[in-house]
């Protein structure tokens, strides 16, 4: 998310205000709002510098992560996951502080899952599925987001930037053999070279230099790095600016989307509420046209809306002020996210509209993608045309994002005079006409499919009905797993995607018994070349015996899904995208399919 | 017709009547009901659709 602070969480007196200065209407009797912190305290890290020989740290170091937020946290993690050492350089002292991202999507639940990090997020985040949207005082959209029994993970959970960083953080802290976070070390300058790139760092303790054979550029929205070696992001800037309000307030009210157009608290205007954790409410309303942005953000101005909103909303009870900022809608990319041996991830490489919450959703896409990809290009596995792929890969998902991005965008900040006159038409006629209601429907984030990815093996013509495309992630199901070592005897439910390994995944679906034939030859080659590969048997039926392992589709509903039956096999990436799928494959194919994913030599453009 | 498909013409109808400017937005939407009557082509249809049109006619905000 792009934004500017305009006024931090400063304990100051704010004026009396005695109307709304925007609507007129009057406001509950003047009174004064303190501001109030979040109800977080982030810890103090300071800053270390390394053994150094003439000013230059004397290890080098494989990769180097820039940026300590969500998307350079979940790539160390990742990163050493898979075994590789990582150096994240973070300007501040600890976590972020402010309004930032708050929605978490299900897919990033999925990938912080195989991190070994989702249960912090699912103790603490507030879980909704839906939302309700308002034109004037009347209730027009009541949505709902994909969600079934069969699902592992809501579609969405709300909580702070501060607890997402925390919940990585602590997890990264958890594998410190291999994080190495860096403090109050800002870059200020960064030598690209053939074989890597020089930083310069600065500390509050001095300056010194490094050498990284990579670096990941999570570097947020004004990333250095990018500006340094003079990317330009291309795209649209709309001119919808939007003021982002944190307050507290104690209200049993449900988690959904709020969203209210032109409210008769706030006439011309639309409205976003959201619930965070430990009554922290997030207030998004949209500035005209004639409004000054320095004056709209002036505690004086925002204190009436938002009590005139709480009003309108029927919220009683006490509430105060904690963070005003201001958000311009901005729908850029770069045009490749690798440039040498600089890798960019998150708002460094992309910025996304605020609508429909992909900035920091696709920054942890960016970062699941990369780190395998990285991982292997560093220890050998795979040669660096695999990296290119990240960047084929994730500059499509950030052109689907950003056009529907820009759709919800166009919808919530009409560009022009039509925009809004249809708009104005839609939501008049939603009451009474449920057809036009598709057209309000916010289009949240949902999972991206690699479609023209170059690693996928194309399907054999008319072989599935059904089932995940190469290049799409798996659908969730439950299967019944083996008993786990410490619970001998005692099978238990989990879902399709806990069968992932952090390597590749051939998910084989057989009847009852163990399959006739198996890989063997696939499985000693990748063993012979360090891959790790695992084959998972799913059953049709339980087995008769015990000491199975794999999975049964005790629901029956896992086979149709995909449309498997006996021998059909689907080869997952480390990032739970589908590569390839066979009704009966051989030995040959299966080794091809992962061939054309870590052959270097592969000439990847002639197969999309 | 399915939701994206709404939503895409929906998007041309927007940028049709963005390029021809706000003065001639009121023809643009008179052409093209007459042209929907027609293609219709159900009088009792498009009275119903009329009516509803017209039905709680509120003006836009700031009119």
């Amino acid at each position: 998310m792009s934004q500017s602070v305009i006024a931090g969480p400063i304990p100051r007196e704010t004026g009396p205000a005695a109307t709304n200065p925007v609507s007129d209407i009057p406001i509950r009797a003047s009174r004064t709002r303190e501001f109030r912190p979040y109800p977080f305290r982030a810890a103090v890290h300071a800053a270390v510098i390394p053994p150094l020989r003439d000013g230059v740290e004397m290890s080098r170091h494989p990769v180097v992560v820039v940026g300590g937020g969500p998307v350079g946290l979940t790539t160390a993690l990742g990163l050493a996951r898979h075994d590789v050492p990582v150096v994240l350089i973070e300007a501040d002292d600890g976590v972020c502080a402010g309004s930032r991202a708050i929605c978490i999507s299900r897919r990033s639940l999925e990938i912080f899952d195989r991190l070994g990090a989702a249960a912090g997020f699912l103790d603490i985040g507030l879980p909704w599925t839906g939302g309700r949207s308002f034109y004037r005082d009347t209730e027009v959209l009541h949505f709902r987001m994909p969600h079934d029994e069969l699902q592992k993970h809501p579609p969405m959970v709300n909580l702070a930037q501060y607890h997402i960083e925390q919940i990585l953080l602590e997890a990264a802290e958890g594998d410190a053999g291999r994080i190495d976070i860096r403090w109050q070390t800002r870059v200020t300058s960064i030598e690209a070279r053939a074989d890597g790139a020089m930083l310069t760092l600065s500390t509050p303790d001095g300056a010194y230099r490094m050498h990284a054979d990579w670096v990941v550029a999570a570097d947020g929205g004004r990333s250095f790095v990018r500006e340094s070696l003079g990317l330009p992001l291309r795209g649209t800037s709309y001119q919808g600016r939007y003021v982002i309000v944190d307050i507290l307030l104690d209200s049993d009210r449900p988690t959904e989307r709020l969203a209210y157009f032109d409210p008769p608290c706030n006439p011309g205007s639309t409205v976003l509420v959201h619930k965070q954790p430990h009554g922290v409410w997030r207030i998004d309303y949209q500035l005209r046209e004639d409004e000054d942005s320095e004056a709209a953000v002036q505690p004086g101005n925002v204190i009436p809306r938002v009590e005139s909103l709480l009003d309108m909303m029927g919220e009683r009870a006490d509430w105060s002020p904690v963070w005003i900022s201001l958000y311009r809608a901005n729908a850029l990319t770069l045009d490749r996210y690798r440039h040498g041996r600089v890798l960019f991830a998150g708002d460094a490489a992309h910025l996304m509209p605020i609508f429909g919450v992909r900035g920091a959703n696709s920054g942890i896409d960016d970062a699941d993608n990369l780190a395998w990809k990285l991982a292997y290009v560093v220890r050998g596995l795979a040669g660096e045309a695999l990296l290119e792929t990240y960047s084929d890969e994730r500059v499509a998902a950030a052109r689907e994002n950003l056009e529907h991005g820009a759709k919800s965008t166009e919808f919530m900040a009409p560009p022009s005079f039509a925009f809004d006159l249809m708009r104005t038409a839609v939501l008049g006629l939603a009451a009474r006409h449920p057809a036009v209601r598709a057209l309000i429907n916010p289009r949240q984030t949902s999972a991206i499919t690699y479609t023209r990815s170059p690693l996928n093996t194309p399907d054999i013509v008319d072989a599935f009905d059904a089932g995940p495309v190469p290049g799409a992630v798996l659908p969730a199901c439950p299967v019944t797993l083996p008993a786990t070592p410490d619970d001998a005897g005692a099978s238990r439910i989990g879902h399709v995607t806990d069968l992932l390994g952090m390597g590749f995944t051939a998910l084989w679906f057989v009847d009852d018994a163990e399959p006739r034939t198996s890989f063997d030859a696939v499985l000693a080659s990748m063993r012979a070349r360090g891959v790790p590969f695992v084959e998972v048997p799913i059953r049709r039926r339980a087995p008769s015996s015990d000491g199975w392992f794999g999975a049964i589709d005790h629901t029956g509903r896992l086979f149709p899904m995909f449309g498997a039956r006996p021998g059909t096999v689907y080869l997952v990436r480390p990032d739970g995208h589908v590569l390839a799928r066979w009704q009966r494959p051989d030995v040959g194919s299966i080794q091809r399919a992962l061939d054309r994913v870590l052959a270097p030599g592969n000439r990847w453009g002639a197969l999309s | 017709m399915t939701a994206s498909e709404l939503d895409a013409v929906y998007t041309r109808l927007c940028q049709a009547m963005t390029t021809l400017g706000e003065p001639a937005a009121t023809l643009f939407l008179a052409r093209f009901a007459l042209l929907a009557i027609t293609h219709i082509d159900d009088s009792s249809a498009v009275t119903r659709l009329i009516d509803d049109a017209a039905e709680a006619f509120e003006p836009t905000p700031g009119d």
